[in-house]
């Protein structure tokens, strides 16, 4: 069995451990990417609308940008390395265990006896730099863990153990 | 094909043959399409103008495309009930075939909208539980007399307890006899007032007038009567005219939920059969029947709102395993009992889960100070800021001076609603059960077998970690799929849910140092 195994009815504190295994580093680069057409598009409507019109708008809309545009580079330097720092998964012999968030983070553990179904998934900016984000849902509309940002191999290899691991235990699915 | 199969191989059971749908609903499915269409009808009709309108040609040409469809429906629709499976194929340009393996079916739900009841016809409802899925996985067969919907539904529900007897064994036993869980007294119809559904019918109501209004661009001003009545009370001060107006809108509130409580829950009795089958009915005009298989069954929920706690009323509803808890229609599905004494709504909990005392009312651990503080400054900050904004909005000159003035006088009322939205968090485990609350204006506790929890996710925002709070979920295939235990400790949470399923959070726990 994995994993340090804690009675927890002989303590008073106990918390979550990160998972095992961190996730790609490409997908540092690969979050930064992703998340550059959203401010790049808030930042050429207001952009425009300061430009365009014959009586442009007063000096809040120049506010307005200077503001978006430190917001944009605090999150765009901020947010892909956090991330990283907090996406970690792990499989055990029975379970399924993620971590993820930034701001906000949040775990998910799944026993592998529930498990329905394994995805891979590949978006466009998955496809540039190599990686996959792979789904592991139950019967529970509440319950999918997705594991962000791996490697293609990783992913695949990953995908491969846990149908292995699910078609071996038998289990009621729901 | 299937009749060469059928003789190369005999089986006890007939061969399948394809069976249409009643065909009364040649009459029944275009009076449905009519009524429901006939809100935009009226007002089209009345407010086009002229006598031959574009409006009025294209509102009856989609009346008559509606009621083609009905027809069309049932002139194309086959379906048939094998050993394994439930079929239906239908469609004319878009053919369709609908397969539900039998062993998957969870829930048969008959229901009979007046239309139906007129002819003595049933819509019979097949869901197999797959939650994420939405209408995809159901298979409805509308429709079919009454007689045969019966016949269906203990078909379709007993296969599973047949097969699993291996042998046919001498069935002798008497007649499936019922057991009354419970049945509505007509008395508790006073509860009605106190669940909100009137507001929200009133809100409805009023947000499709809006729409039409908007559709058709008709301006209040110009419709004589909201003109008469606009320039009489226009006259009056506000402070008159809003206490005035929220009179008027109790009133009719209470007037619509007294109304919806009687067509619903009319003769709303839940029963047992002696297969274990928990089989609800109710209704005054559209009678609805919702079968549970008690293997599906999770848990249950109370569910108090805050005009109802005030009275010691609530309402209580089935955790089952696919049945999907939808709107409005299907929200009905799991309902145990409507608005009643509180008391009698954790009596017919326990008597669904056959339990001595529903484990609901078990006295419940409450969560940290820290979640009272969360509580508090959610709930007055967020009044603040709208203030904020409202006086932003009267400097600005958008808003008159008296909202945000409202805003401030709310503050109290928010503080004391995060008050008791913490005095009802609460969780503990009893009995195999996991029991949380949560909620003010509606305050829900819900028990969830343990053995139903099928994983676990633990949230965490940056203020909660600093508070050292989470958020614990248990995720079930039944009902919302999710059932949080809110802002409990951080490590509160993880020795509950360690507690509640053994074996399965333990191994990623370590000590705090």
């Amino acid at each position: 069995m994995h994993g340090l195994l804690v009675d927890v009815s002989e303590t008073t504190g106990v918390r979550l451990r990160a998972p095992r295994h961190p996730i790609s580093k490409k997908a540092i680069p690969y979050w930064t990417v992703r998340a550059l057409p959203g401010w790049i598009v808030l930042l050429v409507i207001e952009v425009l609308v300061k430009v365009l019109p014959d009586d442009p708008p007063g000096a809040w809309l120049t506010v307005a940008i200077v503001v978006t545009v430190v917001l944009a580079l605090v999150h765009l330097a901020v947010m892909p390395s956090w991330r990283y720092r907090v996406h970690r998964w792990e499989v055990t012999p029975t379970a399924v265990y993620t971590q993820s968030g930034w701001i906000d983070q949040e775990w998910r553990v799944a026993p592998l006896s529930r498990i329905q179904t394994v995805d891979t998934e590949r978006g466009p900016f998955e496809q540039m730099f190599g990686l996959a984000k792979v789904t592991v849902t139950t019967a529970s509309a509440a319950g999918p863990l997705h594991i962000h940002g791996l490697d293609l191999d990783v992913a695949r290899q990953l995908v491969d153990d846990l149908t292995a691991a699910t078609e071996a235990s038998e289990g009621d699915a729901t | 094909m299937s009749e060469l199969e059928v003789a190369a191989a005999p089986s006890l059971n007939e061969p399948p043959e394809w069976l249409r749908l009643n065909g009364l609903m040649v009459i029944v499915s275009p009076l449905k399409e009519v009524v429901r269409a006939a809100v935009p009808l009226v007002v089209v009709f009345f407010a086009g103008g002229g006598a031959h309108s574009w409006g009025q040609w294209l509102s009856l040409l989609g009346v008559a495309l509606l009621i083609a469809r009905g027809v069309t429906h049932w002139a194309t629709a086959r379906y048939r009930i094998t050993d394994d499976q439930v079929e239906l194929r239908s469609g004319l340009f878009n053919r369709k075939t609908r397969a539900v393996p039998r062993d998957r079916i969870r829930t048969v739900d008959i229901t009979s909208e007046w239309q139906h009841r007129l002819v003595g016809l049933s819509a019979l409802k097949i869901g197999t539980g797959r939650q994420d899925k939405g209408k995809d996985d159901e298979l409805v067969l509308d429709a079919i007399t009454k007689a045969e919907a019966e016949r269906l539904r203990t078909l379709l529900l007993t296969k599973v307890a047949t097969t699993t007897s291996t042998a046919p064994s001498v069935v002798d036993e008497p007649a499936p006899a019922e057991t009354e869980l419970v049945r509505v007294d007509r008395r508790w119809t006073r509860y009605a007032p106190f669940t909100l559904s009137g507001i929200a019918v009133v809100a409805a109501a009023f947000g499709t007038v809006w729409h039409f209004a908007n559709d058709l661009h008709l301006r209040p001003d110009d419709i004589t009567i909201v003109r008469t009545v606009m320039d009489a009370v226009g006259t009056e001060s506000p402070w008159l005219l809003i206490p005035g107006a929220i009179v008027v809108l109790l009133l009719i509130a209470t007037i619509a939920s007294v109304v919806g409580y009687i067509l619903s829950y009319w003769n709303f009795s839940v029963t047992r059969e002696a297969s274990g089958t928990l089989h609800i009915r109710h209704g005054l005009l559209n009678t609805r029947s919702v079968s549970i298989e008690e293997a599906r069954l999770r848990g249950v929920e109370v569910k108090e709102t805050l005009p109802l706690r005030l009275v010691q009323g609530g309402r209580a509803t089935a955790v089952v395993s696919g049945l999907r808890t939808g709107r409005g229609d299907e929200r009905g599905g799991g309902l145990l009992l409507p608005a009643a004494p509180v008391a009698e709504a954790h009596l017919v909990a326990a008597k669904a889960l056959r339990e001595p005392k529903d484990p609901t009312t078990a006295p419940l651990t409450p969560h940290p100070r820290a979640a009272l503080r969360r509580r508090l400054t959610r709930a007055v900050v967020s009044v603040l800021a709208l203030a904020v904004v409202a006086w932003i909005g009267y400097q600005l000159d958008i808003l008159p001076f008296w909202v945000w003035i409202l805003f401030l006088v709310l503050t109290p009322f928010a503080a004391w609603l995060g008050y008791d939205r913490y005095r009802s968090l609460g969780h503990t485990l009893t009995n195999g059960y996991l029991v949380t609350r949560s909620g003010s204006l509606v305050r829900e506790t819900v028990a969830l077998r343990s053995d139903g929890i099928i994983g676990w996710r633990v949230h965490a925002s940056y203020f909660q970690r600093r508070a050292g709070l989470a958020t614990l979920v248990a995720t079930t295939a039944a009902g919302r799929g999710g059932y949080h235990v809110t802002d409990a400790g951080m490590s509160q949470a993880l020795a509950f849910a360690d507690d509640a399923v053994p074996d399965l959070v333990a191994q990623f726990l370590e000590r705090t140092t």
